[in-house]
């Protein structure tokens, strides 16, 4: 036992590790509550991704020939790649939620407030950082979604007036989608990003080591400067009761979330694995592109904004995002950092929290999406087939009706459910109507492409099926 | 000026001339790709006699390639011959955010996948998000080759 004592004596001394034990572990820091683990937990998850990434790098094929096949190999043939690549997946995912849930609680307490403005400025940064690798991440699969993924953003970057054009053709490494755009991401997802992400991470770590985290106590009573918030977090971390040590206490409970949401991610990764796209890039065929599930808030928002807005939507998002989270800290100055006291900012996170949900939802469901369509409409359960309705009812498929609307709630639902609709034309006014809609409803005008007989089915259909509803309700 | 301060001006400098020396050519290898110069690029679709009149239908375009990779090797267009003098041939990208707009030959009308964005055969925008008609490429025949000129569209169309 003295040897291995000595042993350690000389590698703590020469190697200076007593001072870092003293300054980052051996300290007292305040008591605080569990949620306050979710930095710990956007941590874990950046060494997780930079491990697991590290070793996919020693696999994956940074070329537009060979980056599709590459990526497959390492998830289906290599040994453990399912795994390696699921958990990179998944880790991915949950760090874009955790960071969106660390940057909402800060606001909460009032993280920002003095003195840790620096803190709360890195963390905008490491923020934006993560949501860049959310997305260069999974255009290296260089999969159909990966192309119209690109596609998306240079179109975003499109929209930026005066130099649009310019930025395209920065992304994209020239003015067509190939070899150079799949290199550009690689480049700024493998080496640029991380680094980045890396250093700011720690220097964030360093000013809540110098910094502490809002406490308690600061929560429930107005500080009014630095020195007596400094005054009023020292009193707590030395108290008994209020305060704790660093190494092993409030580490222990941090790992505790951090397990969590660890045991989430295993858990995915162990139930779906790491998703693995039938197709490699291509511009040729028929597609239904998604963009990855912790960026469908992004588009139910595109979608579901008026058309005239959304180009100055695209644009001002990012650039509005990034100077309301840069100037909070210098607004909300007031001495309170507890959520009654603060109405307007815990207001505007929990708003946009909810916004967030709710426009994830509404991606989920896409109502807006027409799409050609095999789905035969059904009929009403006492309405008798006749060989007009049959008829009708193909054609309704044929002329592709259905690839709008809806019956009885089988069926997409751009254009109104026809069966659930509350207009009642007569049949002649349906003919007319669907030979020629009104200037102002976007739907096609049938009148040079339908006879005057298959108007005269479909419409009766329509009819018939509006009947059978009406008698059911 | 003291010596000392003298000093720490020096060293500042040093640093400085160290990071331009390395990061401005460093900045400009990067940049470099986005100062490609517009020009057309003529590519053929195929014979003309492949697009009878009346017909709207999907057609690949081969890409040019990089010295040193191949792919993707080709890009899908939508050429409609509406009579027997006029060709028009669409980019497949939705003009919102580019996802792959898809002709539904039931509605006679393009659809995109994503937002909602419906244009009619003439590639108005008729609903969704965008604004701007579908993107037409500029055409010639030659010897009874259509051929279309992939640079007469956006960059990233």
């Amino acid at each position: 036992m003295a040897l291995f004592s000595s042993i350690r004596q000389w590698l703590t001394d020469r190697f200076g590790l007593g001072p870092i034990h003293d300054a980052a572990l051996d300290r007292r820091v305040a008591k605080t509550p569990w949620y306050y683990g979710d930095g710990a937990t956007l941590f874990m998850l950046l060494m997780i991704q930079l491990g697991t990434g590290a070793f996919m790098s020693l696999t994956y094929t940074p070329s537009p020939d060979g980056a599709f096949e590459s990526v497959r190999y390492l998830t289906e043939r290599q040994a453990l790649g399912w795994f390696v690549r699921g958990l990179h997946y998944w880790s991915a995912g949950l760090m874009v939620v955790m960071v969106f849930f660390h940057m909402f609680r800060v606001i909460l307490v009032g993280g920002y407030k003095f003195p840790r403005e620096g803190t709360w400025l890195i963390g905008v940064m490491l923020f934006f950082g993560v949501l860049t690798m959310g997305f260069t991440g999974y255009v290296l699969r260089w999969d159909e979604r990966a192309v119209y993924a690109v596609k998306v953003v240079l179109h975003m970057f499109a929209k930026v007036p005066l130099i649009g054009e310019w930025l395209v053709a920065l992304v994209q490494g020239g003015r067509e989608l190939g070899s150079l755009t799949l290199t550009r991401f690689y480049g700024v997802h493998v080496i640029f990003v991380p680094l980045l992400l890396l250093g700011l991470a720690g220097y964030h770590l360093y000013l809540v080591m110098l910094h502490g985290v809002t406490s308690p106590d600061e929560r429930k009573q107005p500080v009014y400067t630095p020195d007596e918030q400094r005054e009023l977090y020292h009193a707590q971390a030395e108290s008994e009761e209020k305060g704790e040590t660093f190494y092993p206490t409030t580490m222990a409970h941090s790992a505790l979330f951090a397990m969590v949401v660890l045991g989430a991610g295993l858990l995915l990764t162990l139930m779906l694995g790491a998703p693995m796209p039938e197709r490699g890039a291509n511009l040729t065929r028929i597609s239904m592109p998604r963009e990855e599930w912790w960026y469908w808030w992004y588009s139910g928002m595109v979608a579901i904004v008026p058309g005239f807005a959304v180009p100055a939507l695209i644009v001002l998002l990012p650039i509005v995002s990034l100077f309301v989270l840069v100037s909070l800290p210098f607004i909300d100055r007031g001495p309170y950092r507890g959520m009654r006291k603060r109405p307007v900012f815990v207001g505007l996170a929990v708003v946009t929290i909810g916004l967030l949900l709710f426009l994830t939802e509404r991606r989920i469901e896409s109502p807006w999406t027409g799409w050609p369509s095999d789905v035969v409409p059904p009929m009403p359960p006492d309405v008798s087939l006749t060989p007009e309705l049959e008829r009708g009812r193909e054609l309704y498929v044929e002329y592709g009706c259905n690839s709008c609307h809806a019956v009885a709630g089988v069926g997409r639902e751009v254009g109104p459910d026809l069966a659930r609709i509350d207009s009642r034309l007569s049949l002649k006014e349906l003919r007319e109507y669907v030979g020629e809609p009104p200037e102002d409803v976007p739907m096609p005008a049938y009148r040079q492409r339908m006879t005057a007989q298959e108007l005269e089915l479909v419409a009766g259909f329509v009819l018939a099926v509006q009947a059978g509803a009406g008698e059911n309700q | 000026m003291k010596r000392r301060d003298l000093m720490k001006l020096i060293v500042q400098g040093m640093g400085a001339v160290t990071a331009g020396a390395v990061g401005i050519p460093a900045l400009i290898f990067g940049v470099a790709p986005a100062f490609e110069k517009k020009q057309a690029r003529w590519r053929p679709v195929g014979p003309l006699d492949g697009f009878p009149p009346g017909s709207l239908r999907m057609a690949t375009v081969a890409l040019p390639r990089e010295d040193w990779a191949e792919t993707p090797a080709e890009k899908g267009v939508f050429v409609w011959r509406p009579n027997e003098e006029d060709v028009i041939v669409y980019s497949r990208s939705c003009t919102d955010l580019g996802c792959p707009v898809h002709f539904d030959e039931g509605s006679d009308w393009f659809f995109c996948p994503c937002h909602g964005g419906i244009f009619d055969k003439e590639g108005a925008p008729v609903a969704g998000p965008p604004r701007v008609p579908l993107y037409r490429y500029a055409w010639r025949l030659r010897e009874g080759i259509l051929e279309i000129d992939l640079s007469s569209i956006p960059p990233m169309a």
